[in-house]
């Protein structure tokens, strides 16, 4: 009865010990999951335990099937699928419960710590805070010590040694795992179709744009992109990153019209010096690319593609991809004489009929004047850089009228005011135009060479189609004050507000020097880590040499993933070879011993023969040299101790020694 | 896939590693060459976990997913080199084997000896179906395992081959070998069950018998199948879980012969059976016995070295024809 109990005790420890880690690996999915799911695991656990404790009968057959449709029905409800990572993951862990509900056996057991393993990698799919990398490592070890500690078969070892083999296990496995991650080929694509699980954290840039509505721009310090320029960087006023392209405006909203066509590239003529560069994007749920305004060639995921407003993008239409990146030479200089169709002339120079009429009637007496486009886009800037316009992040709203109202009434706007009004102004002259949006300038990282591009860079601009010109770029904002444009006074021309709204004063400069130096440690991190791809892969190829031996990366890297297996197996199988083979510590004692007697034998006593024992030789040199009686017996009494006895400590040994090292028999 | 076909596969691959591996000596170092390695269905499943990981790696293209991947990866890789090793080193040495009887289960003591500087974890010893308790060896030790051989008929029944196994680390892998040493047991004929009274040499027996079982307690030996329950020592079994048998210094000792011959109406195996019997009872009451079997005579004696030497000749009697 009472070793029942015991036992009863003991698999209720070992069952708590599972639930506890099958928790801890999936509580990175429980806080984003239906209530339901955390209360359904907990309850099975709750259920198991208690049984085990109480000695209940566990739940029967029929009651675990009707628990796992109800849990399958459940997770389909909720999301429409058991297909994707949140579905999956909802569905592992419902699964997870049930399994550990009906757990009978060491076996039952190791399978959850096998599947904890399994929880984990789902919420690595989608992870990429720090925070969760951090608390993966340590659940991983935890999880291995499971598995070790559960896997043991008879007699269970001690916590501490099963917790220092864990740690062995997986240092030994670290360098394999390196060298497999820097070989395995990657696809360039996706296998099979990717749910689309979160709508995705929108960013500073989105699909339209309305100037009068103030609370669509939000200044934010989140990174939007990383550039490393491989050789010489472009001047900062020279650093317009450019991104979606608005076309279509019905009075107060500008849109991306559908672009479909390919960029007429053949067109345009790229001038003066060439920029190299590799952009790192941070997901913005969009399928966008920035490239430095203009890109010439560019090369990443198979879909990166130019359309026919220059912008750079994934164009297959699918859910946004959580991260990639790509490198893009740009020249910043160029000359992008596109031939206009008529449809084309017409849809980019329509504005509402009957819209802004006193912007019309402005652009009519310039027209009179001059009608030459350059001279419009002069007046135009002119206007601007004459009448009190002011930049602000606060400006009031605009009613029926924005660009009227604008133009000749509040006179106060961000970037996209400026953008919208100057694109109006030329399209009522009767010229084609467009808004660019992107992101203007970054902030170089002092620490490395870098340039972090964050939301608060956000630009709009505008771009003014010219006879002969092609398209030309006219930033409108550098009409307002003449060194805003340059990294530094634009920081200080957004820089209350958007120091009062993060609360972070940026002007402390070690703490600046910290934060720089952290996202540089950041930026090492994601290019070389999150943002390790088949580019990069086969950049470290090249490096290595390895480009032309074989016919394409992926089977080159396939080859050396074997070769390099096979290596680090023959390494590890050698290294430990090296570790079980040495001689047993435990041998000291025999060493004293045979230097005994090795001294015994030059006094004609015969070396201990294989099957006599110690004790039986030293009855044998006794008779044979009855002086040094004494000393032998102590000896041999020692020798016995210190190999024999369980808890013999290091003293018998020196002691041992001590006495093996004065005994002489000749002089005895 | 059914289980005899996996009993047959393992047969073959035994014969196939005894025409590789030749017969062994009574102790034996295991050596890289010998020892095999496949996962077990834990260690199956685990690969299959990380092949779908891998899989889904590829597809999402998360990075952070291929490290928990090829570490794991790299887990299994490094725990199938540890489970490798763990035998490597391993000396097995054949100790003995305490004679049986017939259809009782020979235990073969096998020491396992670590000759190497690392604990050696989880060895078992296994032979057909029954695996037994793994051991844990310290650097420079020796455990004693027994390996469990049903028996059938006296004689010497072998230990023709064993496997030592370890499924340390994690259950992922079995690492085995096959030993094949020349152990043998000695196995005694069965005790014919009791009824037929010793035969009396001279005829004054009786009233010598009276006074037997009142006789000076002299000791203990161990007991076998068909004693008598009321001398079985039932609280030294209370102690050591070890059936013992009381054995009295008898005030009579008449001697007696057991004769072959006298057993004329039975077979050749049932007359031993009888005469191992006969020879049990007769030293559990300390009386001097001889053996009298076709071309060999056993003189007349006492004690346990005389019983051993009888039911040895016994077993090792050759069969008819």
């Amino acid at each position: 009865m009472k070793a029942a109990s015991a036992s009863a005790d003991h698999d209720a420890e070992r069952l708590l010990w599972v639930a506890a880690i099958v928790l801890a690996a999936s509580l990175p999915h429980l806080l984003g999951m239906p209530v339901w799911v955390p209360a359904f695991l907990i309850g099975t656990m709750a259920l198991r335990i208690a049984s085990a404790l109480r000695g209940w009968r566990a739940p029967g057959r029929p009651l675990r099937l009707l628990l796992a449709f109800a849990a399958f029905c459940g997770v389909l409800a909720r999301y429409r699928t058991i297909n994707g990572i949140e579905a999956g993951s909802a569905l592992l862990v419902v699964m997870m419960g049930l399994k550990f509900l009906e757990s009978r056996n060491h076996r039952d057991q190791l399978v959850l710590i096998m599947l904890s393993y399994f929880l984990m990698f789902a919420s690595l799919l989608s992870e990429r805070s720090p925070l969760t990398i951090v608390y993966c490592l340590v659940l991983v070890w935890l999880t291995t010590v499971s598995l070790l500690h559960l896997g043991r078969v008879g007699r269970k070892g001690d916590g501490r040694a099963t917790a220092k083999l864990a740690s062995r296990l997986l240092l030994q496995s670290t360098p394999i795992m390196v060298l497999l991650f820097l070989l395995f080929p990657r696809l360039p694509e996706p296998l099979w179709a990717i749910q689309s699980d979160a709508s995705g954290a929108t960013s500073g840039l989105s699909e339209q744009m309305s100037p009068g509505d103030i609370a669509s721009l939000k200044l934010s310090d989140a990174i939007a992109f990383r550039v490393e320029f491989d050789g010489r960087v472009p001047n900062e006023r020279e650093l317009y990153w450019r991104g979606p392209v608005m076309n279509a405006f019905n009075g107060r909203t500008w849109r991306m019209a559908p672009a479909a066509r390919r960029a007429p590239q053949a067109t345009i003529e790229y001038l003066g010096e060439q920029f190299d560069y590799r952009v790192m994007l941070e997901p913005s749920g969009h399928n966008w690319a920035f490239a430095l305004d203009l890109p010439k060639s560019w090369s990443g995921p198979r879909h990166l593609r130019m359309n026919g407003d220059y912008q750079l993008g994934l164009s297959f239409a699918g859910p946004p991809l959580p991260r990639y990146d790509y490198r893009a030479t740009s020249y910043t200089r160029y000359l992008a004489r596109e031939p206009l169709a008529d449809t084309q002339q017409r849809m980019l120079t329509r504005l509402p009929a009957g819209s802004s009429p006193r912007t019309r009637a402005l652009v009519a007496t310039w027209l009179a004047d001059d009608p030459s486009p350059r001279q419009i886009v002069a007046r135009a800037m002119d206007y601007l850089r004459s009448q009190p316009f002011y930049y602000t992040l606060t400006p009031r709203t605009l009613r029926d009228e924005p660009v009227d109202e604008f133009l000749f009434d509040t006179r106060e706007g961000f970037c996209e005011h400026y953008a919208s009004a100057f694109a109006v102004m030329m399209r009522a002259a009767g010229l084609p135009a467009r808004v660019v949006t992107g992101y203007q300038g970054g902030e170089r990282n002092r620490l490395s060479n870098y340039y972090i591009v964050r939301q608060s860079d956000a630009h709009a601009w505008t771009e003014v189609w010219i006879e002969d010109e092609g398209w030309t770029r006219v930033d409108p904002v550098t009409a307002i004050s003449p060194g805003r444009v340059t990294q530094d006074a634009w920081r200080t021309s957004f820089g209350d507000q958007a120091a009062a709204g993060a609360g972070v004063s940026v002007r402390v400069p070690w703490l600046s020097n910290a934060r720089l130096l952290l996202d540089a440690g950041y930026f090492y991190w994601n290019s070389w880590v999150m943002g390790y791809g088949p580019e990069v892969q086969s950049a470290l190829l090249d490096r290595l040499g390895l480009h032309d031996t074989l016919g394409g990366h992926a089977s080159t890297l396939l080859l050396l993933v074997v070769a390099v297996t096979i290596a680090a197996s023959i390494a590890l199988s050698l290294y430990l070879a090296w570790r079980y083979r040495r001689k047993p510590g435990i041998d000291a004692a025999a060493r004293q011993f045979a230097a005994f007697a090795r001294r015994l034998a030059r006094q004609r006593v015969l070396p201990p023969s294989p099957s006599e024992g110690p004790i039986a030789y030293a009855a044998r040199a006794r008779r044979l040299l009855p002086r040094a009686a004494a000393e032998i017996d102590a000896i041999v009494a020692l020798y016995l101790r210190a190999r024999y006895e369980p808890d013999a400590d290091r003293s018998i040994l020196a002691q041992l020694r001590a006495r093996v090292a004065a005994f002489s028999p000749a002089r005895a | 896939m059914p289980v005899a076909a996996v009993q047959r596969l393992e047969r073959w691959a035994a014969g196939w590693a005894r025409r590789r591996q030749g017969a062994d000596p009574l102790a034996v170092i295991l050596k890289r060459r010998r020892i095999y390695i496949l996962p077990t269905a834990f260690g199956a499943s685990f690969g299959a976990m990380v092949l779908a990981m891998l899989l889904a790696s590829l597809n999402y293209g998360a990075n952070l997913g291929f490290a928990l991947t090829f570490l794991l990866a790299g887990l299994g890789l490094v725990a199938m080199h540890h489970c490798h090793n763990n035998l490597l080193g391993t000396r097995l040495r054949f100790i003995g084997a305490a004679p049986v009887f017939a259809e009782q289960v020979a235990e073969f003591r096998i020491a396992v000896e670590n000759t190497s500087a690392t604990l050696r974890c989880e060895i078992e010893l296994a032979h057909e179906q029954i695996v037994s308790e793994p051991v844990d060896v310290p650097a420079g030790g020796a455990e004693t395992v027994r390996v469990a051989v049903p028996t059938r008929r006296r004689g010497w029944a072998r230990l023709d081959r064993f496997a030592v196994q370890a499924r340390y680390p994690a259950r992922l892998f079995r690492a085995w070998t096959w030993v094949h040493m020349d152990a043998r047991c000695l196995v005694y004929p069965r005790p014919a069950p009791p009824g037929r009274p010793l035969p009396q040499s001279s005829g004054s027996g009786a009233a010598g018998r009276q006074s037997r079982g009142d006789s000076d307690f002299s000791g203990l030996r161990s007991a076998v199948p068909g004693d008598p329950p009321q001398r079985i020592a039932w609280k030294a079994y209370a102690r050591s879980e070890v059936l013992l048998l009381k054995e009295f210094a008898g005030g009579d000792s008449e001697p007696c012969m057991l004769d072959w011959d006298s057993l004329s109406e039975l077979d050749a195996e049932a007359r031993l059976s009888q005469l191992a019997r006969w020879c049990l009872e007769a030293a559990a009451e300390s009386r001097p016995f001889g053996l009298r079997l076709p071309g060999r005579t056993i003189a007349l004696g006492t004690g346990e070295p005389h019983l051993s030497a009888c039911l040895e000749a016994l077993a090792l009697h050759p069969t008819a024809q």
